[in-house]
């Protein structure tokens, strides 16, 4: 909402823009990124969506009507914005105790340890580029600041990251900075969290866990890559608590999930980077922002037909409120994603099924009668204008959300099969899987190759 | 204060990048609202559309010869297609004669 007033106010256009109450933080904080820290905000007193009608419009008519009058005649003054260090300055000098405490203080750190990004330090992460420091990766909202190949040393150094970990990190950030990720999302109140997905051999090159307990602290590489993800959002796109981060809840960053690619392979499968649209042998990391999501445990069966009912009825189960992106609001952009076992994979690829068989079949079972998902929105949450067959019937949605008037008729909850996202990892012996529910264009699925090196090779055998 | 003798010492560096957006001015403001044309753009969440009504009845109440357009007439603000449909803001809100916006919801 605030982009699009900034855009209004650079074409001459004066501005109101309606803000509840807990928002009003954000919105100052976000307008300094879009260069207009005195953007004009008309309050919305408490929130809107658990007020009465009459609540409603008692504080329309007498607290937001007289803001929006005064936003639109008068114009406020600017503060200044408050002097920053230039890109490579030493911010602090002292043990390692003050340091943290100083990070801390200043917001640098996300309230653990941090290793003080020092000089030397630094200097290690860069012999793993070829890239210059000062490149900048892209600029990153909501403080709109350059995302520098520089700051990614620092911000690794920082999370505990090792220095071979360097092309893994840009990669990471040329993702982030990716518009088809939209970062700019990332302090949006559901507060979900990015998952970071990595293929290729740097998978056992830098010895990341990507067997038993895929997803759990415990593993140096895949541990402190999540952190560093995290505290590159905080420093320099932006995204703070209690400021430009919204998180309603939250939850701390994900560790790297390193999918089993030996086992994909012996499928005959892809994994997750080739759909990305790299080579099976490429070194990628996947980015994509997921709400939540939860393991079924003990998914049994001989056959696809009996192992994958209940991952249909899990997918659904998981992403419910995210059905809001599968309509006009979100333009199909949902992308669930799914993460089984190897034995799982293993029993279904025995039967002959490849991944377009598996999407194939949660596409046509993961499905809720019509009535189910028009409640979900319009009823339960923030879409109270809109349905179902005024989406179809003006081509905002397909045909197959609406084939009849009937409101039990059977509706997928994404576009096509292939939006189903399907990767593998975790113990091996064990059949149970996890299911992600996706925040669909508010952190898009990208990928991006990870570069390395022209010495890698030597400078990895250097490590041993 | 406590002295820690292996705490070592660190010259440790700024971890943020520079800002890269310069401030901008905001646009000049109206004198008057009355006979104005007022846009109302909306991310069509939260309600909007009965906040923006309940405006145009307090609006009107105070200036009579205020008109609106729509956040029927623009779509959403807010999507996967963001940044095409406010790259268009501008050339149709002249196109429609407008003074002024009101922008909702952040919520």
């Amino acid at each position: 909402m605030l982009r699009a007033s900034a855009v209004c106010e650079a074409a001459g256009f004066p501005t109101a823009s309606l803000t509840c109450e807990g928002f009003f933080k954000q919105a100052a904080a976000t307008s300094i990124g879009l260069g207009m820290p005195n953007i004009a905000l008309a309050l919305v007193p408490g929130h809107i969506g658990t007020k009465s009608p009459a609540q409603l419009r008692q504080d329309v008519l007498e607290v937001t009507t007289a803001a929006v009058i005064a936003n639109l005649t008068q114009i406020t003054q600017s503060t200044n914005a408050l002097a920053e260090p230039a890109a490579k300055d030493i911010v602090v000098r002292g043990g390692f105790q003050a340091v943290n405490r100083y990070f801390y203080a200043h917001e640098y750190s996300d309230g653990l340890p941090i290793v003080p990004p020092t000089a030397e330090a630094i200097a290690a992460f860069m012999r793993f580029t070829d890239r210059d420091p000062n490149e900048v990766l892209g600029v990153l909202l909501p403080d709109r600041r350059a995302a520098t190949v520089w700051t990614v040393a620092v911000n690794g150094v920082m999370a505990g990251c090792l220095p071979e970990y360097m092309p893994i990190l840009i990669a990471l950030v040329e993702a982030m900075a990716d518009p088809r990720y939209g970062v700019e999302h990332s302090g949006n109140t559901p507060g979900g969290d990015t998952l970071i997905i990595l293929n290729g051999p740097i998978i056992k090159t830098l010895g990341f866990n990507y067997t038993q307990g895929a997803m759990r602290d415990g593993f140096l590489p895949n541990t402190s890559i999540g952190r560093f993800f995290r505290l590159y959002l905080r420093n320099v796109a932006g995204f703070l608590l209690h400021k430009t981060d919204k998180a309603t809840f939250g939850n701390t960053w994900r560790v790297v999930l390193a999918e089993n690619d030996d086992v994909i392979k012996d499928l005959g499968w892809s994994n997750i980077g080739t759909e990305m649209g790299f080579a099976a042998d490429d070194n990628v990391v996947t980015i994509a922002r997921y709400t939540g999501g939860g393991s079924l445990s003990s998914v049994s069966g001989s056959t696809p037909e009996l192992l994958l009912p209940y991952l249909a009825d899990s997918l659904l189960r998981f992403n419910n409120w995210q059905i809001t992106f599968t309509t006009s609001h979100g333009h199909g952009t949902l992308r669930p994603l799914a993460v089984i076992s190897p034995i799982i994979a293993q029993t279904i690829a025995q039967a002959g099924w490849s991944k377009a068989d598996v999407q194939q079949f949660l596409f046509e079972h993961a499905r809720m009668p019509a009535w189910v998902f028009e409640r979900q929105l319009r009823d339960w949450n923030i879409r109270g204008v809109w349905d179902l067959k005024d989406d179809v019937l003006n081509d905002r949605i397909p045909k197959v959300f609406y084939e009849s008037d009937d409101p039990n008729r059977m509706v997928p909850i994404v576009w096509r099969p292939e939006d189903f996202m399907i990767a593998v990892g975790g113990d091996p012996m064990r059949n149970n899987a996890y299911v992600f529910a996706h925040n669909a264009f508010l952190g898009y699925p990208v990928g991006k190759r990870i570069g390395l090196p022209k010495d890698w090779d030597r400078l990895i055998t250097e490590l041993k | 204060m406590t002295t820690h003798s292996n705490d070592g010492y660190f010259e440790a560096y700024w971890p943020r990048g520079e800002r890269q957006q310069k401030t901008r001015a905001l646009a000049p403001r109206l004198t008057d609202l009355d006979g104005k044309v007022v846009a109302q753009l909306w991310d069509y969440l939260f309600k909007g559309d009965e906040v923006f009504a309940l405006l145009e009845e307090g609006l009107r109440a105070r200036y009579p010869n205020i008109r609106f357009i729509s956040w029927r007439d623009f779509g959403s603000t807010h999507g996967d297609d963001e940044k095409e449909a406010l790259a268009a803001l501008p050339a149709r809100l002249k196109a429609l004669g407008v003074d002024a916006v009101i922008s909702g919801m952040a919520c």
